[in-house]
């Protein structure tokens, strides 16, 4: 932990919000606004956002203006990894398949520590795949192919 | 003597066969879940909901209320045998219950523990049997314009009470809301920002947001931590708690029941509070207040009782009047939705079956867990003894399977890639993300009533405090948001929350 000059915690999460609720404004700008009593579908997300905006910039202030403790850098490892995972999951599970899916999400979630094993890593895979199979589509009968189609 | 009837056709629903089996398998997936730590009962209960369609109401209600107070038992074993709380909840356990295993006396920690829990779960099933009636009768008399107020205070107190900045945490609810209103208007049939992708006209999941930033996030996050080892060494002796550790454990029991019960009813209070306010309350009652943190007998039976009547007591808003204490509680109602129940004050009329039989398994639901927890000790201390590298890989497969599951849309595993890459911001930066499960689930009836509100008072603002019921409510919100203000109550509520 580094002391910085900022809060960069709220300066972060201030932008954030700013940002969303600037593309909230431009997606919904369009929609019809109306008013109290009769209120159109861009009403309340254009209530919303506002307030949101408002938040944003009240944190995006405060993050400026005092001193707090920096975040813990980034590991990108861990991150990269599960984020992979699960799209390589999302890439594959109607294409190929649950079980080939399984396997293949198991072993690039498996990168995220340094930890593991290549053998054990494998083993472990072959294993929830079959038990991910055996459970969802046999006994629960989730519709989702198992091989390639 | 109504609530004699209703109870016992709540236990003719809850002791059905298939009932029994979903509560069984509820409670030792909770235990589970409790005694690993690195999991909650959010993600899990979210991994399980796409597989409750197929279920009776009931049996998928009373599963997952298992799970989350299956979880409360889980925590506490190991967090007396470990010095691992499993569960937020039980780290107050660690304190003198870790100690007592240190002494020798781990068995009797476990037992009192448990008897604690049982006790506590006993009597909240009770009081949620005698406050529901009138809570859903009172319900009954809201309009859109009471219902709305009522739900501004359901979010505000619950992010007052909760742990985190206020402020983020409200901006966190306001975001809530926002993703709730995505899809198409209900009243006009118009898109909102759907971006053109066809998968969200029907809105946003919420089991891929929550397995998201609460499961996948939450990962991210803890593999960036060095890992713990963990050691495992004490046996136990005796499971049998002597007279003179019960005569001092039984009156911390009931006063943590009362405080927990109390407690858990509060927006917010769910079963993170209870434990913390018990144990100061018993280190404040002690004669000996140096007893404790040397393995105090009463440190683990006030908090272990409180934390579990909280945990059941915090159905209480969510069965009389359709509203989450928490974002736990707001998972169960996402639960309600989807087999087709609309969760308000109507479900007590309407699904007498449903609620009574959800609150009868509860009780049901603790015995089954005393049985299981204590001769079955051993079995759940050595699950600790699977390592996190293989445990995490399985979760991430599991919840990806599992959102896909809900609309079998691999739209919604992307949605949770998303969630999970802004889950793990939140983390970083500090912010709590349950206040916006809880604005997520409550943004369209919170639309909704608006509308309908201001439809029949004409778009007059004034209506929310010219009608008596409504001004109260807000009122209630007014004082809790100046509280905030306040620098000494925010202080206490600091020291309250701190771990």
């Amino acid at each position: 932990m580094t002391r910085s000059r900022i809060d960069l915690q709220d300066l972060l999460f201030g932008l954030f919000l700013v940002a969303v609720a600037a593309a909230t404004l431009v997606a919904t700008r369009n929609l019809t606004v109306g008013h109290a009593a009769d209120m159109g579908p861009g009403y309340m997300p254009r209530v919303v956002a506002l307030a949101l905006m408002g938040f944003g910039i009240f944190f995006t202030g405060r993050g400026l203006w005092r001193m707090r403790v920096g975040i813990a850098p980034v590991q990108w490892r861990p991150l990269l990894a599960i984020l992979a995972s699960v799209g390589v999951f999302a890439l594959t599970a109607e294409r190929l398949g649950l079980a080939i899916a399984s396997v293949a999400a198991v072993m690039l979630a498996s990168f995220a520590t340094r930890e593991g094993r290549l053998v054990e890593t494998v083993a472990f895979a072959l294993l929830l795949s079959g038990a991910a199979v055996l459970l969802f589509v046999k006994l629960l009968g989730l519709p989702i192919p198992i091989w390639p189609r | 003597m109504e609530l004699f009837n209703n109870l016992l056709m709540g236990l003719s629903t809850a002791l059905e066969l298939n009932n029994l089996v979903f509560c069984l398998i509820g409670v030792v997936i909770g235990t589970a879940i409790g005694v690993l730590p690195g999991i909650g009962p959010i993600p899990t209960v979210a991994l399980l909901l796409p597989f409750t369609f197929g279920l009776s109401p009931a049996s998928a209600m009373i599963m997952l209320a298992g799970i989350f107070y299956g979880a409360q038992y889980g925590g506490s074993t190991t967090a007396i045998l470990v010095n691992v709380p499993g569960e937020t909840s039980s780290v107050v356990t660690c304190i003198d219950g870790h100690e007592m295993a240190k002494q020798g006396r781990a068995g009797t920690a476990l037992a009192i523990a448990a008897i604690a829990s049982f006790f506590a779960g006993t009597i909240a099933t009770i009081v949620i049997a005698v406050l529901s009636v009138p809570l859903s009768v009172l319900a009954l008399k809201f309009t859109a314009v009471e219902y709305f107020s009522l739900l501004v205070l359901g979010l505000i107190a619950a992010v007052v009470l909760a742990h985190g900045s206020v402020a983020k945490s409200l901006a966190m609810v306001l975001l809530g809301l926002l993703l709730g209103l995505v899809g198409i208007d209900v009243s006009s049939g118009v898109a909102r920002m759907t971006f053109g992708i066809a998968a969200l006209s029907d809105g946003l999941d919420f089991v891929p947001i929550a397995m998201g930033m609460f499961g996948l996030g939450e990962i991210i996050a803890n593999l960036e931590r060095p890992a713990e080892r963990r050691v495992v060494s004490q046996s136990i002796r005796s499971l049998i708690p002597r007279r003179a550790d019960f005569r001092a454990a039984f009156p911390a029991m009931v006063r943590g029941t009362t405080l927990g019960s109390v407690l858990g009813v509060l927006p917010g209070g769910g079963a993170a509070l209870p434990p913390f306010s018990s144990y100061a309350l018993e280190k404040k009652l002690a004669r000996d207040p140096s007893r404790f943190g040397k393995g105090a007998i009463e440190g683990v039976a006030g908090p272990e009782a409180a934390n579990n009547a909280g945990a059941q007591t915090s159905f209480i808003p969510l069965l009389t009047l359709g509203i989450p204490a928490n974002a736990l509680m707001a998972l169960m109602i996402g639960a309600l939705m989807m087999q087709g129940i609309q969760p308000g004050p109507q479900i007590m009329t309407e699904q007498p079956k449903l609620v009574w039989g959800v609150i009868a398994s509860m009780w049901v639901g603790n015995l089954m867990l005393l049985v299981i927890n204590l001769p079955l000790v051993g079995l759940w201390v050595s699950m600790l003894k699977i390592p996190y590298r293989l445990l995490f890989p399985a979760i991430v497969l599991f919840c990806c399977i599992g959102t896909y599951g809900i609309a079998n849309s691999l739209f919604n595993v992307w949605l949770m890639m998303g969630c999970a890459m802004i889950g793990y911001f939140f983390i970083k930066i500090g912010v709590e993300p349950a206040p916006l499960l809880l604005g997520l689930v409550l943004g369209p009836q919170l639309e909704e009533n608006f509308r309908r509100a201001m439809l029949l008072a004409d778009g007059d603002f004034t209506v929310f405090v010219s009608r008596p019921i409504s001004a109260v409510i807000l009122g209630v919100v007014a004082v809790l948001l100046l509280a905030m203000l306040s620098p000494e109550i925010v202080r206490t509520r600091k020291e309250a929350l701190a771990e």
